[in-house]
């Protein structure tokens, strides 16, 4: 039980050493910008827990942020309202996520290899249709999404961050596809010879995670205020990294909505500590690189101590 | 004393699994280790195998306390295991599984592989097994994993051989030649621990039994002072009959009907019915094609031909899927593989085929799920903590109460048992069989796959018999064994 807390403690004894070692941390610029910066991450690794529970991977969403993101701004650009293209976005991360879904269950490919061609195929047609250059002509309002703040001054991001969160929270706890993602993660056979119809399911979860991909897509392009067509390069190893500093397992069954948000923050705290402390931003990636592998080898002793 | 284990206990988490394990091995005997699953055998063999480490007692071996860190030690030391869940690699062949980790190397690491093969080929002669050494071992039944692992265990000539049920997938034959490496082993001043759940082929092999019970040593003696009821009821703790008797009932209506199934190249035009209130056995030998049936049947694998009604109705089955909407079960062979999620929970296993029973426009009721499970784990006694505890900490036999538990809870009218009983202890045999019986008199019809035809004999109202992906014949009730065997194995009724 003291294991499986590790990120909680973690990611509060963070909070409480950065505060002592920055007085800029705990100041409301600076904590709005970490969640700026982390929410992209977080949503896309809501829906990459998902995946990871269902016993898949996608290596295809920084591409898929990529191109909902262009899509929506290019229907900016053409005049459709800002709900409308938001909605767009959100609609061509959805096809993306079907896309990775049915060859998954059609082709009977294993997902780390569909979704790594799909990496490539999403990236290059975005390219193509943007012809590699961005869209800049954004009406000003639509920053209100990445940069604006409701209630309670809140950042808009984190409301939204929280809504799927619960969201994806219900999904998985509480309602037969959920479950079915942790029956098929953890036992494909097993699902299938209780009669689970196994593809119909996997499909949805990447669409799924597709749609939470492209809304991410769009509040990076509203952070950027640009479509950009190269967006989101990385994105999918720090998505499946929040997910797994947070416990869930590659080998599938494994993974919760609490342990993805935590790990993402770890992460978001970390990149942030290491510029208020003025460490070498190549640091950074060291240090991240290093806490994925502690946090997995952790979960790996607590399982192995529990189980013959 | 070749082996002195001495009060040896080990914890996983909270979980005690070894209490008090105490037993004494000698050269040259053959010493089996009893007891029910989850008693502690595996676990005690573990340790001296060094596959874990014990947190309290003393291991000593030819007389030096010994702790061995890895299996590599111990098998330096001179003791070998063979295991019952074959622990081979699946992409190399036969001969290189056989020498794997002891291959003899040039000078710069390679591997002399036409040198490991003949040695191979020289072993496997010697056991007269079918095998050949250069086949992948990914491709071999079964069976041949299990003599591939023998062969392996062999061939380090150690002093001491652990058999973790060696014989529970074999053939006759195949078990007969187990016996006579085991004989051969005890002539070479070999010690050997046997670890059996079949009860008729101890007296042919055993010297001394050790029974555990809970993780403890309970009894110790010459295999000679002991009656087999004496012996199971040291196993369970109380007196068991050992021998199961069902009341049959007379059959009702007819539940499932299969017409002319054809299942190329393993099944040919196979016909038969089930009614309601009948357990019905399937009886033959390993390859005759009784779980390429139930994989039909219960659509896994796609029939050529043929026809099956349930209930008077007749149903397309292309998928599981299929299957259990149309009111069939199958409660698999291999029930970690392909029955139960060991990673999850008890309930989502129990639900996992009847989920939309508890939920509601694709939402779970949890508070009705573990009503479920409380109901079916009562009414199967399963011994567990609580709904929310992992599957894979539960005995073979409660694992296997759980994945009929999950097929009750679709109110399934025709249920498939593949092997319900493989791996499972005595007392949990007695309590299978008895769910078979309390879901036949539900008006359930039942059809049992099995290898043990004592088991057969003794829970079926009909006997079928298969011989090469053909139905061979029915037998009554009361059919003798030989009469069984003969069907099974030699009467060639078709003409050629």
């Amino acid at each position: 039980m003291i294991q499986r807390l590790l990120p909680f403690a973690t990611l509060v004894a963070l909070v409480v050493g950065l505060a002592i070692a920055s007085p800029h941390f705990l100041t409301g610029p600076n904590l709005s910008t970490v969640i700026r910066q982390t929410t992209v991450i977080n949503i896309m690794a809501l829906g990459m827990t998902m995946i990871i529970i269902s016993g898949g991977i996608d290596l295809s969403v920084g591409s898929i942020l990529a191109l909902g993101g262009f899509m929506g701004t290019l229907s900016l650009q053409k005049g459709y309202s800002i709900p409308a293209s938001i909605a767009i976005g959100i609609a061509a991360g959805t096809m993306c996520g079907l896309v990775n879904g049915t060859l998954i269950t059609r082709l009977k490919v294993n997902p780390f290899i569909v979704t790594l061609g799909t990496m490539g195929i999403y990236r290059g047609v975005t390219l193509l249709i943007s012809n590699g250059l961005p869209v800049h002509e954004i009406p000003l309002k639509f920053a209100f999404l990445g940069s604006g703040t409701g209630i309670f001054d809140i950042p808009i991001v984190l409301w939204i961050l929280l809504v799927c969160a619960v969201a994806m929270h219900v999904l998985l706890e509480h309602t037969r596809l959920g479950r079915y993602a942790f029956s098929i993660g953890s036992n494909p056979d097993a699902a299938f010879y209780a009669g689970i119809p196994v593809a119909f399911n996997i499909t949805s979860v990447y669409a799924i995670a597709g749609g939470l991909t492209g809304l991410s897509g769009m509040i990076e392009a509203s952070r950027l205020m640009s479509g950009q067509p190269t967006a989101g390069q990385g994105y999918e190893l720090q998505a499946i990294a929040a997910v797994v500093i947070g416990g869930g397992s590659l080998r599938g069954g494994e993974g919760s909505v609490l342990g993805t948000l935590v790990g993402a923050f770890i992460m978001g705290l970390l990149s942030d500590g290491s510029d208020l402390l003025g460490i070498n931003p190549y640091w950074q990636q060291v240090i991240i690189g290093a806490v994925i592998i502690v946090a997995v080898w952790l979960d790996e002793l607590r399982k192995r101590r529990g189980v013959s | 004393m070749l082996l002195e284990l001495d009060s040896i206990q080990k914890r996983f988490g909270g979980v005690t699994a070894l209490r008090k394990g105490t037993c004494t091995v000698k050269a040259g005997e053959v010493h089996l280790l009893m007891g029910e699953n989850g008693a502690g055998k595996s676990t005690l063999m573990k340790i001296v195998a060094g596959m874990i480490s014990p947190d309290a007692g003393q291991v000593r071996f030819r007389g030096q306390p010994v702790r061995f860190r890895n299996p590599a030690e111990s098998a330096a030391a001179g003791i070998a295991m063979v295991h019952q869940e074959s622990l081979l690699a699946p992409h190399l062949s036969v001969a290189e599984n056989i020498f794997l980790g002891r291959e003899d190397r040039h000078a710069l690491g390679w591997i002399n592989r036409r040198e490991i093969e003949a040695r191979a080929r020289r072993l496997i002669e010697r056991h007269a097994f079918p095998l050949q050494a250069e086949a992948l071992v990914g491709k071999l039944s079964p069976a041949g994993k299990q003599m591939v692992e023998i062969c392996r265990a062999v061939q380090q000539g150690s002093s001491l051989l652990i058999f973790d049920e060696p014989t529970s997938s074999l053939t006759d034959s195949e078990t007969r030649e187990v016996f006579r490496i085991v004989q051969e082993l005890r002539l070479r001043e070999v010690g050997v621990i046997y670890i059996t759940h079949r009860l008729e082929e101890l007296r042919s092999i055993g010297d001394r039994v050790t029974v555990l019970r809970d993780g403890e040593t309970v009894h110790s003696c010459m295999l000679c002072e002991l009656t087999t009821d004496q012996l199971i009821q040291h196993m369970v703790g109380r007196a068991v009959n050992s021998l199961y008797r069902r009341e049959p009932l007379p059959p009702g209506a007819e539940m499932l009907r299969v017409k002319g199934l054809t299942c190329e190249p393993l099944l040919h035009d196979i016909s038969f019915t089930l009614h309601a209130g009948e357990i019905v056995g399937m009886a033959g030998l390993i390859g005759a094609g009784r779980t390429e049936l139930c994989r039909a049947l219960f659509g896994i694998d796609r029939m050529d031909s043929g026809e099956v009604q349930v209930d008077g109705k007749t149903v397309r089955i292309r998928s599981p899927r299929d299957a259990v909407r149309a009111g069939i079960a199958l409660v698999p062979e291999d029930r970690q593989k392909t029955g139960l999620a060991i990673d999850l929970a008890i309930a989502p296993n129990i639900t996992m085929a009847s989920l939309r029973s508890v939920s509601n426009m694709g939402f779970l009721n949890l508070r009705s799920e573990r009503l479920l499970t409380s109901e079916h784990g009562t009414r199967l006694r399963l011994k567990y903590d609580g709904p929310s505890q992992l599957a894979r900490r539960l005995s073979g036999g409660n694992q296997q109460k759980v994945v009929i538990a999950k097929w009750l809870a679709t109110n399934a009218r025709v249920i498939l048992f593949d092997e319900p009983t493989r791996g499972i202890d005595v007392g949990a045999k007695m309590e299978v069989f008895e769910t078979m019986d309390q879901l036949a008199r539900a008006g359930a019809a039942i059809l049992m796959m099995s290898s043990e035809m004592a088991e057969v004999q003794s829970v079926a109202d009909r006997i079928l018999v298969m011989r090469q992906g053909r139905l061979a014949g029915e037998l009554p009730r009361g059919a003798s064994q030989e009469d069984i065997l003969r069907l099974a194995a030699f009467e060639e009724k078709v003409a050629q």
